[in-house]
């Protein structure tokens, strides 16, 4: 069993085997005795009120065994971002006022089968006043609008910045210019379907919930509020999840109804699982914006002042409303050193299905705005878009104009790094026309990664225990949530590194709120980082009870002990002393009895967002990324071909090479859906593709070529030096592709998807132009 | 309802099932093979690929009484304890991420290595056209069949 240290290598992940042999258990497949089918009765209007619900014909068919309305809970509302924002906790489990989208839930059955399910879903009799709806940002914030809420002009989140004098540096630019870009919706299209099982226990008031979920203890928190219980008596299990890419991050009406449904039918487990459409349609998207910009640059590439506005489709309830918001405003003043800056982000509430967090929370939105704006203001000048960015971008140990503090900062090495693999030099500008009427480009973007947000509690702590049995097996238990990223492979590599264990000893428990410690859950590329230190200091601990035990039985100094390669050793020379083995028998031994427990957590220095000025340190650390495109453009189809995707990240130190790569390579896979053809489309708030055949993702025929290269910062603050990573891979993406587009045929797309219509329709309009 | 004798990972079952019962509802709902997911129920993902008599088709669009007399291997029947090759590449090439695509990944893997035991990059990525994944941008995946072509093709 002897082996050097996992960290840094790419191990064979903790849950492959089951996986690959059909072994895997996920909630999706869970089965209890006795377990009840759970539906939810949603709005088929996009704005009305209720004006009665009459369960009574659905009680009365058989095989129901419950029917729940919100009469039957304390109608207390929940939300995403409460701790910080607290006006913005806006939904109820289930509705009894008013709907705000169709999908909107207002009841819940149980019954014997699905059948019966449905059908009792179509006996319960809702009477509607239809209101006026508005499905647009735009005309919701004018006057007389609907009122969605009781939000002024239906603007759910407000973020005004203004740094350094954006209007006088305007006036001193040599260059100025104005740009609209528009985002569309998208999909997580994770491929298990959002599912959970509640189950009562009458005799002690206790919930259990299994959920696919992304954050358990955030689920935990949302249930026990609006079920007005205690924390304890909510105990919510992460099985394997298939998937979350933040889609699986919050409380969802299902979630609360499969428990009430239960206490309901006598205890009995209910199942509640939604099927394609209507994890399309009624669960989570990506808020479309609209981002407006007007920004100034003086000759050598200095740009002065950024200013602007930011216009989010939040759909009828805030969900992470405030974090995407942040998110779309705040990205880029990490990665560019501007010291000027004005924009204005608003986030409407419409009566469009609800918009939420998805990998990147606004960063993808304004990656592509800003990126693609970054590119202009370079060839208005006439500068190499590649110089321009060195010159702007941040550097290490600096301050950004919001307060982030950068301590590692490799974001100018990657851009250099980028360069120089993709032979950006020998491309760039470069008019090449490789058949008739087909032309090739190159474009960069670039991005950068937090690790945590600090939006959800006034702590962003987690906490890791380990125990080591007297027959030297090694138990983990974490409350980060891996959902198919990888973070139990990782926590177990850091536990067994820092331990001086092989990492097959390793075994983990993980995100169960009753057995595990707190962790506020997979999102914003946080657990590799915040985990991962919580993990690495409960094995320190542990580590130390060991030693200590040693130290006392060899008559030697604790401080010049070590665990290595499965031994005690002396630090220095590194002489083996007695196996790791021999060492937790000594510990489990007659004169010592010491059972080997040790725990861990971490809470690393942050601040949260002033959302009155955009200022705060949200972030341990934060981890940068420059990517480059090259693009083949067929002038007469309009079709886009990418070559090939050139990625360098600052992830700091790669606790696993193979998972870090294969992040970074579903990011950019799952950007290039978003670039070329991912639209969830409406019609009068109704998704009208919500199939996979109608919402296209990308296929293997579709991948491309990457060439993904890291640049090794070794983060002070992170574990060996590790950061967080899995988000800012999929940030500039679509920037790179449009503007290597611009470079093969002179053409800047601004609004997304980029379908070969639009560019035909560019191509002519550029045409007539000249 | 229909008698139907079934052979499924080269055991005989003997069941009643009705008419339009899909292959899917049996295998999980009846023999509680659960390694088979499905994410659509529609023929659009691919994630409930199994084999029939050892080309990949999908459980969800194939009805039990169409099942019978063929050969019908799910994951199950692949290997468990002893890992089949491109089970063994998917972990070593670091294939599997969230994993629920997986299982369905690796019967169309199988299928195409039956018929064409040298496949190009190509060929493999034309092959798992029909199989999503939303996690792995399908690189390691390719590089998982390639390697276990390579690796089978080696020790016969």
């Amino acid at each position: 069993m002897k082996t050097t240290s996992p960290v840094g290598k790419s191990v064979p992940r903790i849950d492959a085997r089951q996986k690959v042999a059909g072994e895997a258990t996920y909630v999706f497949d869970l089965r209890l005795p006795g377990m009840l089918v759970g539906k939810m009765l949603r709005s088929p209007h996009a704005h009305a009120r209720i004006v009665k619900i009459d369960t009574s014909k659905a009680e009365k068919l058989p095989g129901v065994r419950a029917v729940v309305t919100a009469e039957d809970t304390p109608k207390i509302k929940f939300g995403s971002n409460e701790f910080f924002f607290p006006y913005t906790v806006d939904q109820l489990p289930l509705e009894f006022e008013k709907v705000r989208y169709i999908g909107d839930e207002i009841a819940a059955v149980a019954a014997v089968d699905e059948e019966t399910a449905q059908k009792a879903l179509s006996l319960i009799d809702v009477h509607y006043e239809v209101l006026p709806a508005v499905f647009s940002s735009v005309e919701a914030m004018k006057p007389g609008a609907p009122a969605i809420h009781t939000a002024m002009n239906n603007i759910g989140v407000m973020m005004p910045t203004c740094f350094g004098d954006p209007d006088r540096a305007l006036k001193e630019s040599d260059y100025v210019r104005e740009d609209v870009f528009y985002l569309q919706s998208a999909a997580h299209a994770a491929l298990e379907p959002h599912v959970s099982i509640g189950q009562y226990e009458l005799s002690t008031d206790r919930i259990t919930l299994w959920s696919s979920t992304q954050a358990p203890f955030k689920i935990r928190e949302a249930m026990a509020k609006t079920l007005k219980m205690q924390e304890a008596d909510v105990r919510v299990i992460k099985l394997n999840v298939g998937g979350g890419f933040g889609g699986k991050l919050e409380m969802f009406p299902m979630d609360f109804c499969a428990c009430l449904l239960s206490k309901k039918s006598g205890g009995l487990p209910v199942k509640m699982m939604c099927n394609r459409e209507e994890v399309f349609s009624f669960t989570r998207r990506k808020h479309p914006m609209i981002y407006k910009l007007k920004s100034g640059v003086k000759k050598d590439g200095t740009v002065t002042a950024i200013t602007g506005e930011v216009i989010a489709d939040g759909g009828a309830y805030c969900s992470y409303g405030p974090t995407v918001i942040a998110a779309a405003i705040m990205r880029f003043m990490m990665v560019y050193k501007f010291k000027n800056i004005r924009l204005f982000g608003s986030r409407i509430y419409t009566n469009n299905p609800i918009s939420g967090a998805i990998r990147g929370f606004g960063g993808v939105q304004s990656g592509f705005a800003i990126e693609s704006h970054m590119d202009m203001l370079a060839r208005g000048i006439g500068m190499d878009p590649v110089e321009f960015r060195l010159k702007n971008a941040t550097d290490p140990n600096m301050t950004t104009v919001n307060k982030m503090i950068l301590s590692s900062n490799g974001l100018k090495d990657c851009i250099r790094k980028a360069a120089e693999i993709s032979g950006w030099k020998e491309k760039y500008g470069v008019k090449k026309e490789t058949a008739p009427g087909v032309f090739r480009g190159i474009g960069i973007g670039i991005a950068a990664d937090v690790m945590g947000s600090k939006m959800y509690k006034s702590h962003e702590s987690a906490g890791s225990i380990i125990k080591v049995e007297e027959d030297g097996s090694v138990y983990l238990f974490t409350g980060a949530a891996d959902t198919g990223q990888g973070s139990d492979t990782a926590m177990a590599q850091i536990a067994a590194h820092e331990l001086g264990v092989a990492y097959e000893r390793v075994r983990i428990k993980a995100a169960d709120t009753e057995i595990t410690p707190f962790d506020t859950g997979s999102f914003a590329s946080r657990v590799t980082f915040i985990s991962g230190n919580a993990t690495k200091n409960a094995a320190t601990d542990a580590k130390r009870q060991i030693l200590e035990v040693v130290a006392q039985e060899l008559k030697l100094d604790i401080q010049r002990l070590d665990i290595k390669d499965e031994q005690v050793v002396a630090r220095e020379g590194g002489r083996a002393l007695l196996s790791f083995d021999q060492a937790v028998i000594l510990c489990y031994s007659f004169n010592y009895g010491r059972l080997i427990i040790g725990r861990g957590n971490y809470n690393p220095k942050t601040t949260p967002v002033d959302f009155r000025t955009g200022e705060g340190n949200i972030s341990g650390s934060y981890g940068f990324e420059a990517q480059i495109a090259e693009v083949e453009v067929n002038t007469k189809t309009g079709q886009v071909k990418v070559l090939k995707m050139y990625d360098v990240h600052d992830i700091g130190y790669p606790i696993n090479p193979a998972s870090v790569h294969g992040q970074i390579e579903g990011s950019i896979v799952m950007g290039l859906g978003y670039t070329l053809y991912e639209d969830l489309k409406f019609k009068e708030g109704r998704v009208v593709n919500p199939l996979f055949s109608k919402y296209r993702i990308p296929r293997s025929t579709e991948t491309i070529p990457i060439e993904s290269v890291f640049i090794e910062t070794n983060d002070p603050q992170g574990p060996f030096g590790a950061k967080g990573m899995g988000e800012a891979s999929l940030l500039p993406t679509a920037a790179a592709i449009a503007n290597a587009i611009h470079d093969a045929v002179g053409i800047q797309i601004k609004d997304l998807p980029i379908t070969p219509q639009k560019i035909l329709a560019a191509l002519k309009d550029s045409e007539n132009k000249k | 309802m229909k008698t139907v004798t079934l052979d499924i990972n080269g055991k005989a079952f003997c069941l009643d099932v009705p008419d339009g019962e899909l292959l899917i509802e049996t295998l999980r709902d009846r023999l509680g093979l659960l390694g088979t997911k499905y994410s659509c129920l529609e023929g659009d993902c691919g994630v409930c690929t199994v084999l029939a008599d050892g080309k990949n088709v999908l459980s969800c669009l194939m009805l039990t009484v169409e099942a019978e007399g063929r050969k019908i291997t799910t994951i199950e029947g692949l290997g468990q304890k002893d890992l089949h090759p491109i089970q063994q590449a998917f972990i070593d090439e670091g294939a599997v991420q969230c994993g629920f695509c997986t299982p369905g990944m690796i019967l169309a893997s199988k299928s195409l290595l039956d018929a064409h035991p040298s496949p190009t990059q190509d060929e493999v990525v034309h092959a798992l056209d029909g199989n999503l994944c939303r996690c792995t941008g399908y690189v390691r995946i390719v590089n998982a069949v390639l390697s276990a072509a390579r690796k089978m093709t080696k020790t016969p």
